[in-house]
């Protein structure tokens, strides 16, 4: 505080004493000091000077009639509330207790008689350096005060922004259960999910370094991406790699987001898995075997594009299967000792799961026992998706009705990639987008894009890769398939896939061909026993084959013609 | 006792300083005043009111030790003294010691009046 | 203090101990420890061997240490964690960035 400042500002001063000589004379003294004065012949005068004059500093006689020093410091004090008023007693008393009982009723200090020029000025300059420093004290506060109040209120507001942008998706189909804090986003916390255009669905969950608002900026352009991405038919792999990239470009080099990205494929019972950086996420199975699968990569926002491996590990399912995905506030629960829930408190707590408990209730039953509270913090975010029979699911439907524009009618379309680009690049998205330009195949989006899907998966991993469809029957198989999936698109050479589309105007409606080439060697179609009945193929669990039938089963007709390496779909929409 | 003074002249010289042309104003509230204070205490002294003998005491204590008579401020507290105590008995022969004090008292102000107004 | 720094004897390597928490409340001290370190020094050493915590704000001052030494031709190792410190460095895959001994 400035010494100097402090004591050249006139001060108003209530003086009360009910002797006329004394008054007079303290008047004199404030007044040579430049201060203003008010003053009052006893208590009950002072009280009433106070709250009309609303005085800095007062100097009370301790003894006066009508109303003593004692009893108008305390209604002073009174009315003065928060505001701090130095009251000073003037008094020639000198016992302890009746100094005591001034102290006592609210008096600040004292002044003795006979009144000293520089005591007075002393005095008064102490006092209202105080008065000063605690005027800053809680002008300071009502500032803190009042912008934690616009602060929360813009967190609000911002919220509201947020999930506009982040709205939840499909995070309230039956199959998923969560629970995240309305105001997880300022510490950090994400949870999305989203149907895919053909069935099934993609959920990310994320943690990023630091709180409060870089963290929500942050997390805008993930929701950005996840949304706008996953509707269009990307796949996980494809988002993570745009939303690395974008943390990369705009986040500094300081923050980065730890996230879990899980795309839910019911058609085909299968699971694909990306952790970087957050705690195992838990698989447990209908017969309660329990697989951890722990974070395999760097968090998202660290590494440039070329050295970031987004690839997704393929996980075999069954419907009752349960995946559980959490963000480290789950692990950083503590008790009241202070202890951590931790690893082994969520490995506990899975491993007592048993065949008719849920393991969210129990895992949410595990941490509120643990903490001995049912609050949770903002920072805690935790989610369950269970795998189900595809039948029942909610799958994209995006209402379009009918545009006013007719759209394109009579089209023709090649597209054709080649080597590298195979293992790069998904093309689905590009190919559903062209087909959407038809008003009438818009909404069909999901069959159209069920469609695409097969048909290059088929070409890719058949067609292009030979990879047998028969080793997806057995767990091990299974894995030997993604694992040599992997193997061989990094070294695909001298091979192409080439989309034809023709699009006609019915007098019913429309009529979209799609004929898909690959420069693999075929398969004998004419024996393929799918083809031979769609009875075979429902039976029983031939992954390779459900693709075909779903074909089957959406298109007018289903053509291969060359060695097999060429099929034709024809697939008509009405008005 | 008998060291302290009618008035102390160094102190009455601050006062005229301070008070510039409401000193003499303030002499003559201090001389009124006192006079009624003097009268208060001889009214309590008969009602045997030691309470209100007190106070008053000691506001004329705190005023005449503050207008520069120390002599004066110093017998109004014994006299404060003999308030608290209850021994009013003893109050008359300090009363009359008053009385005088404050005589010189008068009369010195009021020749400091007329040499500071010539 | 809860950071300490020391040259090799060649003078080339930066050696950075970190002492008790390594989170937030560490910030400055951290950069202060290498950003003034000169031009001479082409590999660092971060000794967590007094460290008993680290969380992702310490991931995060890494990470800066990092792309201050050069990004992805960084030589940087960590050594000495305890298990808890460990564990945390293992779960971000940071092995991946730096040497961890």
């Amino acid at each position: 505080m400035d010494e100097s400042a402090a004591e050249n500002v006139p001060l108003n001063i209530l003086v009360a004493d009910d002797s006329d000589s004394d008054r007079l004379i303290l008047k004199a003294l404030l007044k040579r000091l430049g201060h203003q004065v008010l003053d009052a012949a006893n208590g009950h005068e002072a009280v009433l000077h106070f709250q009309e004059g609303a005085p800095d500093i007062v100097l009370l006689d301790a003894l006066m009639p009508s109303m003593d020093g004692m009893e108008a410091a305390r209604q002073i004090k009174r009315l003065a509330g928060e505001r701090f008023v130095p009251v000073i007693f003037v008094t020639s008393l000198s016992e302890p207790e009746d100094l005591a009982g001034c102290l006592e009723a609210g008096g600040d200090g004292f002044l003795s008689k006979p009144y000293n020029r520089l005591m007075i000025k002393a005095k008064i300059n102490a006092f209202n350096r105080m008065r000063l420093m605690h005027q800053a004290l809680s002008d300071q506060r009502d500032l803190t005060n009042e912008r934690n109040r616009q602060l929360l209120e813009e967190q609000h507001v911002a919220r509201r922004v947020f999930d506009n942008v982040a709205h939840t998706g499909c995070l309230d189909a039956a199959n998923i259960r969560y629970h995240a804090s309305p105001l997880s986003i300022f510490s950090g916390d994400v949870l999305f999910a989203s149907p895919r255009p053909a069935g099934g669905m993609l959920i990310f969950a994320g943690d990023f370094t630091g709180h409060g608002l870089p963290a929500a900026i942050g997390a805008m352009p993930i929701a950005e991406s996840f949304y706008g991405m996953a509707s269009k038919g990307f796949d996980g792999s494809d988002i993570l790699r745009e939303i690395n990239q974008k943390l990369v470009r705009i986040l500094p080099k300081d923050m980065f987001c730890c996230g879990v990205m899980v795309e839910v494929d019911f058609a085909h019972n299968q699971l694909g898995v990306w952790n970087g950086g957050l705690p195992d996420i838990w698989l447990i199975r209908s017969n309660m075997e329990q697989y951890a699968l722990p974070s395999r990569h760097l968090p998202l926002g660290i590494l440039s594009a070329d050295q970031f491996n987004a690839e997704m590990e393929a996980v075999r399912s069954q419907p009752g299967d349960r995946l559980l995905l959490m963000t480290d506030g789950v692990l950083e629960c503590a008790n009241r000792e202070g202890q951590l829930f931790g690893e082994q408190g969520v490995r506990n707590a899975i491993e007592s799961t048993s065949a008719g408990s849920h393991p969210f209730d129990v895992l949410m039953g595990s941490i509120k026992q643990f903490t001995g509270q049912q609050k949770f913090g903002d920072d805690l975010t935790l989610c369950c998706v269970e795998m189900v029979e595809e039948t029942g699911q909610a799958t994209l439907t995006e209402e379009v009705g009918l545009s006013t524009l007719a759209g394109p009618s009579q089209w023709h379309c090649d597209y054709e990639i080649r080597d590298n680009t195979l293992g790069e690049f998904n093309p689905l998205p590009l190919l559903l987008h062209i087909c959407m330009e038809v008003p009438g195949l818009r909404r069909k989006s999901g069959e159209i894009y069920t469609l695409l899907s097969e048909l290059y998966n088929n070409a890719l991993e058949h067609g292009v890769l030979r990879l047998p469809s028969d080793w997806k029957y057995t767990p091990a198989g299974f894995d030997r398939y993604y694992s040599e999936r992997t193997k061989r698109l990094n070294r695909v050479s001298g091979h192409y896939i080439r989309f034809s589309f023709q699009h006609d105007l019915m007098p019913s409606g429309g009529r979209l061909r799609v004929t898909c080439e690959d420069s693999g060697q075929g398969f004998d179609f004419q024996n393929h026993p799918v083809l031979q009945s769609i009875d075979v193929a429902q039976s029983g669990p031939r992954y390779g084959g459900r693709g075909l039938a779903l074909l089957m089963r959406l298109t007018e007709s289903i053509q291969f013609h060359g060695e097999g390496n060429q099929v034709e779909v024809v697939y008509d929409w009405f008005f | 006792m008998a060291d302290l003074p009618h008035l102390d002249e160094e102190a009455l010289a601050e006062l005229q300083d301070v008070m510039e042309d409401e000193f003499a104003t303030l002499i003559h509230t201090y001389l009124n005043d006192s006079k009624e204070r003097i009268a208060s205490l001889k009214s309590a002294m008969k009602h045997r009111d030691a309470d209100a003998f007190a106070k008053t005491a000691h506001s004329f204590k705190g005023s005449s030790i503050n207008i520069g008579a120390p002599h004066l401020g110093e017998l109004c507290r014994q006299i404060e003294k003999v308030g608290l105590e209850e021994r009013l008995n003893d109050a008359p022969t300090l009363l009359s010691a008053i009385e005088a004090e404050f005589q010189q008292v008068t009369a010195a102000l009021e020749t400091l009046m007329a040499g500071s107004a010539e | 203090m809860p950071i300490q720094t020391r040259r090799s004897h060649d003078g080339q390597c930066l050696i950075i101990e970190i002492e008790g928490r390594f989170d937030f409340s560490t910030h400055q001290a951290f950069r202060d420890a290498y950003e003034h370190s000169g031009a001479k020094v082409s590999n660092y050493i971060v000794d967590l061997s007094e460290a008993t915590y680290l969380d992702s704000s310490a991931l995060g001052m890494l990470l800066l240490l990092r792309d201050h030494a050069g990004g992805d031709s960084a030589k940087i190792t960590i050594e000495n964690c305890n298990n808890d410190v460990r564990k945390i460095l293992t779960i971000s895959n940071f092995e991946q960035l730096f040497t961890i001994r």
